[in-house]
């Protein structure tokens, strides 16, 4: 009796294995390249400075949206080891998953308050959460800077908040003033995805464009709806635009060909949650950044660091690079203060932070912070995708 | 345009109730043999995705497959059928069969209990990419790859999924009628201890129906991926969510009610997103599938349940 | 299913016998031994210590853990009322609790600008949560068992649904959308609660407020369940027609026992979305069910000590995880545990253990001898240190790992399968193998270790235990 059971076993293994062979395959051409041997964007090459500080990550590692997490934390592991190999110090990070949930947020938090060791926080990644957690860190004198929380109360609702991207309210009218003036769109459907970062930046589009005299549709899908082809059968034959502040490129990607499945010649343009050259390929189509495509950039600098992501994490898409410069502000700040002869505490670093005055870095523009704790000059770049894929910077 | 619209929202409609109805139909069978809602029959799919997209890449991957195309689809199919039906076939072994005569809570939680676990190693083994099928490399939908009638577009992807369901349902349900397994399947429904009277073995049917149901939700899994490409760990949940409902509108346990629930819900929600809203597309499907339980409590073609005293 | 022509009794005679010999033997006898009287008020006495919880963990994020622990503990108190004592099958019951947090938000937040005093929010909210639980207990009247699970689910989606729509709805009578529920955003910002004078600011003083609120439950829901309305619940539970017979009124009971479930949840989302100071769609989705009914069950349905029990140890031990070195002594102290449960005569799991580390420290040596740059330390101290020349730990091979991982799952359950000497045999392999998938792998992601041990730990439960660790074996009606 035991020999069927036996072979069948052996046959789910078989199967699995193959799966599992696959896969691996695919993730690790193991050279155990870890840091390349460049200067990475921004650094000032000083000589080797001791400083030993844990700085907390938090982020939906798994759940829902751990596409998305896992690529944050693949950059910030990558910032903290390029960064220790260059300037000797001895930065680590504590994990923190919160799977985007605020209830998650607020019981990371606390441990992270309590965690002495831990100076400042990256993320967490969802606005909500930042809700959740701001008070606390607040309280704590502890500095919390995100690398995709993109609504615009934040930064004023809690002092200790800083972030790398600019807000909803940036975003909404640079997109606005492109698809009226340079696409001379009239009519303009708007999707949502029902995330908090989607319907902020759907509003503030939708203001921007009724504003410059276009006639804005709306409707919203929810972010692990399986199919679009109902929704692209009701697109109405007088669509100038389909605006897309979605989060997930790989859904623009399957709603673009059931676009082109369905005869319908309508331009999508994206937001910066899009812009993921090896998800989201409809040539074509326009897709905004905050900033220019790192993997266009001309810094051969900037370059050589993407090629050592890539070949020990993989691909990634638009949420990794403000992380990876979001860790470095962090670790500048810390060193910073190490440089100065005194302990990495928090409020040092919290101090340290307001000066933050990084000429370059891998989002390939300059990083200070306003009195909120926003980044400078934030601008948005448009680009367009091409019918190789490649994306085409035409703002 | 409104014909065409129609009849473009029933072939969405369609295809989206295809891959539900697969699905489905595992739910109708294993609760028809065991009464027993299968939780992880999600996760069996999703696997069943994930087989078929490992095996796509194994053979060189949509741009540039290695052998011609209706092969290379033949052999996906039959790999996530056989990789699906086996896991269908070990979780019973091990998660339910201890449990057959345990209150009808603890299979329950035992089947959220797997689903929780394979959920996490997907996780663990494919890591939380998104993977694709990139189906327009491989079948492409510009004309070549569609049937164009007026504004109606239809793509050949789907005619294969809702062509290929039909065909896979028919071999079911001659299956179910037809042959011996079939018989033993259904006496085994009615009364597992006169059935083994008969001289049939309830564990040996069990299996064989464990695995007919999750090669079923293998098939479901490749051609979710055909059509809408995207793969990933989560997929199972929602997708079997789904499934579970058609199961149970079209009456649980029942075959015919199994396809009917599922195409139900997929016209439901194709047609409430082209002619109401998408944005409350979920809340209206939900409110219809509540009046229909309301109004037939047994499911559509379901029997009502006799209660000996 | 037992064989035709033989007794099951007979059977499980052996089984039975066995059962307290061992090293958790005299434990287990102990335990049965005692009924559920007294075993009740045991319960009471050792949750006299959570007044002391505070004090003794002073950090803030500890008493938010047992913030959280609460919270859980008497939304499985909620269920097990529905569940547990009615036997209905209800999968909605999360849309109660965040019915409950939300109306708490509408009514002291700047949402509608409306700051009721919390002494009137919370009869509200606990009758309103009631009334909806008397809505939703409307269908049990003509639906049964799975029929009621999968309308009570739908209830829980739509719910989520409308909480996440209800932003930008704009109602005949007005010219702009309302925005009732803040859609995805929420409703940040809510009134800390303050009651009679009280003001409940930190942390810590929720957590007293919770476990007043608790002892309140706990004590309610023993007298209810020993009353005539429990005795009627456990009628219809076991047998409904019968029950009818006997002049219970079912139908009635059912709806109570909704609504009670209802306004238990209600409460605990009001003073959730206090402790939160916000309330968001996603805080209600079905994964909190699903945490909510294993802990239930883990604990043993129908038992208020066994809703707390299993609360307990769901809502604490994601939280041992998050750091590697708690995490690496919960799984090398629940490896041990399951050894002893396992394996009976406890010198053979001495044995057993012995051998592993012989077999780890011999394979560790081979593979540092053949291929030396594969193998890394284990970094952190405490265990760690111990660890260190024993696990193999491997840099940079994902592949092998998951074929370990795989591995691991196939000899699992491989030895469920054996008894005696083989299984002896291949214990000893197993633990290195599992020793080394968690050092690799799983304790480096908590969270995906998080779900996959709650995965397994329900399956393994329901096999082995399916009452539950404190529920009263059951046997139902054969259909």
């Amino acid at each position: 009796m035991k020999t069927p059971r036996f072979w069948l076993l052996l046959a789910l293994v078989a199967v699995l294995a193959v799966g599992a062979a696959a896969c691996g395959g695919d993730d690790d051409e193991d050279d155990g390249a870890a840091a390349p041997e460049t200067t990475g964007g921004g650094d000032t090459g000083g000589e080797a400075v001791d400083c030993t500080a844990s700085i907390g990550i938090m982020g939906p590692f798994t759940g829902d949206v751990a596409a998305i997490g896992q690529e944050q934390l693949n950059w910030a592991k990558f910032a903290v080891d390029t960064f220790n190999e260059e300037r000797g110090t001895s930065f680590e990070l504590v994990e923190g998953d919160t799977q985007l949930d605020p209830a998650q947020a607020s019981v990371v938090a606390p441990q992270f308050v309590d965690n002495d060791a831990i100076v400042a926080v990256v993320g967490p990644a969802g606005s909500q959460e930042v809700d959740a957690v701001g008070g606390i860190y607040s309280d704590a004198s502890m500095a919390f800077i995100s690398g995709s929380a993109t609504a615009t109360n934040l930064t004023e609702d809690y002092e200790t908040f800083y972030r790398v991207v600019p807000t909803d309210a940036d975003q909404g009218p640079t997109v606005a003033t492109y698809m009226v003036e340079e696409l001379g769109a009239q009519n303009v459907f708007i999707i949502d995805d029902q995330s908090s970062y989607s319907t902020g930046l759907a509003d503030s589009a939708t203001a921007a464009l009724e504003d410059g005299g276009a006639t804005v549709s709306r409707e919203s899908v929810s972010q692990d709806q399986t199919d679009f082809s109902s929704l692209v059968s009701a697109v109405a034959d007088d669509t100038d635009v389909i605006f897309l502040p979605w989060q997930v490129a790989a859904n623009a990607q399957l709603f673009g060909n059931q676009l082109a499945e369905q005869g319908k010649d309508v331009p999508i343009f994206g937001s910066d949650g899009l812009f993921s050259p090896d998800d989201f390929k409809v040539a074509g189509s326009y897709v905004s950044s905050f900033a220019p495509d790192i993997t266009g950039l001309d810094d051969p600098a900037i370059q050589d660091m993407v090629a050592a992501f890539e070949d020990e994490y993989g691909d990634f898409g638009t949420f990794g690079p403000p992380t990876f410069a979001a860790t470095t502000v962090v670790m500048e700040a810390a060193t910073a203060v190490c440089e100065g002869g005194e302990e990495p505490t928090r409020e040092a670093v919290l101090e340290q932070m307001d000066q933050t005055d990084l000429p370059d870095s891998i989002l390939g523009q300059p990083i200070s912070f306003t009195e909120n704790g926003d980044i400078n000059d934030a601008t948005f770049f448009i680009f367009q995708v091409q019918d190789d894929g490649s994306y085409q910077l035409v703002e | 345009m409104d014909v065409d619209f129609f009849v473009q929202q029933l072939v969405n409609g369609l295809t989206l109730g295809s891959v539900y109805a697969l699905i489905a139909l595992g739910y109708s069978m294993v609760y028809g043999i065991l009464k027993l809602l299968n939780f992880a029959h999600g996760e069996v799919y999703m696997f069943g995705a994930f087989i078929g997209y490992f095996v796509l890449s194994a053979l060189g991957g949509a741009s540039s497959p290695s052998i011609p195309v209706a092969p290379l689809l033949v052999i996906m199919f039959l790999a996530a059928m056989l990789g699906a039906g086996l896991l269908g076939v070990v979780i019973e072994r091990y998660a339910y069969r201890p449990l057959r005569n345990a209150p009808r809570i603890a299979p329950l939680i035992s089947a959220i209990g797997v689903s929780f676990f394979l959920q996490a190693s997907a996780l663990l083994l494919f890591t939380a990419q998104f993977r694709t099928y990139d189906t327009p490399q491989l079948i492409p939908i510009d004309t070549t790859g569609r049937i164009d009638a007026g504004p109606l577009h239809i793509s050949l992807t789907r005619i294969l999924v809702i062509v290929s369901t039909i065909g896979l349902m028919i071999a079911l349900t001659l299956l179910v009628s037809r042959t011996r397994l079939g018989k033993a399947m259904r006496a085994v429904s009615y009364d597992r201890e006169a059935a083994a009277m008969m001289g049939i073995d309830p564990d040996k049917v069990i299996v064989a129906t464990f695995f007919i149901g999750s090669a079923l939700a293998g098939a479901a899994g490749v051609m979710f991926g055909l059509v809408f490409e995207r793969v990933f760990h989560l997929m199972g949940f929602t997708a079997g969510l789904k499934g579970f409902t058609a199961a149970v509108i079209g009456g649980i346990g029942n075959i015919p009610g199994a396809m009917l629930g599922g195409l139900i819900i997929g016209l439901a929600e194709s047609f409430s997103t082209g002619y109401i809203s998408s944005t409350f597309q979920n809340l209206i499907v939900f409110g219809i599938l509540i009046v229909i339980l309301l109004v037939r409590p047994t499911g559509l073609l379901g029997s009502p349940v006799l209660k000996k005293v | 299913m037992s064989r035709i022509g033989s007794d099951d009794w007979v059977e499980q005679q052996e089984l039975r016998s066995e059962y307290y010999t061992g090293f958790t033997g005299p434990a287990r006898k102990a335990f049965d031994r005692v009924g559920p009287g007294p075993r009740f008020f045991a319960f009471l006495a050792i949750c006299a210590i959570f007044p002391f919880f505070p004090t003794v963990a002073d950090s803030d994020f500890l008493i938010r853990v047992g913030v959280n622990v609460l919270l859980f503990a008497l939304l499985a108190l909620g269920l097990n009322i529905v569940v547990g004592w009615a036997g209905l099958l209800d999968l909605g019951y999360v849309a109660f609790y965040g019915f409950g947090a939300y109306m708490y938000a509408w009514l002291s937040s700047s949402q509608f600008d409306v700051h009721l005093p919390t002494e009137l929010v919370i009869p509200i909210v606990i009758t309103a949560s009631a009334g909806l639980g008397l809505l939703l207990g409307l269908p049990s009247w003509r639906l049964v068992g799975d029929y009621l699970a999968i309308t009570t689910l739908f209830f829980a989606q739509i719910f989520v649904e409308l909480m996440l729509n209800l932003d930008r709805l704009t109602p005949p009578w007005r010219d702009e959308p309302l925005d009732v529920t803040g859609g995805p955003n929420g409703i940040p910002g809510i009134d800390d609660m303050r009651i009679f004078t009280i003001d409940f600011e930190q942390t810590r003083d929720y957590y007293f407020l919770l476990l007043a609120i608790f002892a309140v439950v706990v004590v309610g829901l023993y007298y209810i369940n020993e009353s005539r309305t429990g005795r009627g619940w456990r009628a219809s539970r076991e047998d409904p027609l019968a029950a009818e017979l006997m002049t219970t009124p079912v139908n009635r009971l059912k709806l109570l026992a909704f609504a009670m479930g209802a306004a238990v949840a209600g409460l605990t989302g009001s003073v959730f979305a206090a402790v939160q100071t916000g309330v968001f769609p996603q805080n209600f989705e079905v994964a909190l069910l699903i945490m909510i009914y294993a802990a239930l069950i883990l604990g043993g349905a129908g038992s208020i000590s066994g809703a707390v029990l299993g609360a307990i140890i769901i809502a604490a031990v994601p939280e041992i995880l998050r750091t590697p070195e708690n995490a690496r002594y919960l799984f090398y102290g629940v490896l041990i545990a399951s050894l002893l449960i396992v394996v009976r005569p406890w010198k053979r799991v001495a044995g057993i253990v012995a051998a592993a580390i012989v077999f780890g420290f011999a394979a560790h040596e081979i593979v540092a001898l053949i291929w030396p740059d594969v193998v890394v330390g284990v970094e952190d101290g405490g265990l760690g240190g111990l660890l260190d020349s024993w696990v193999l730990v491997v840099d940079d091979h994902e592949t092998l790992v998951n074929f370990a991982f795989v591995f691991l799952v196939a000899a699992v359950l491989i030895l469920t399968q054996l008894r005696g000497e083989s299984r002896m045999l291949l214990l000893i392999p197993t633990i290195y193998l599992a020793a080394f998938v968690w050092e690799n792998r799983l304790v480096a992601e908590p969270s995906v270790t998080r779900q996959l041990l709650f995965g397994a730990i329900l399956v393994a439960m329901m096999t082995k235990r399916p009452q539950g660790l404190l529920g009263t074996p059951r046997v139902e009606n054969p259909i």
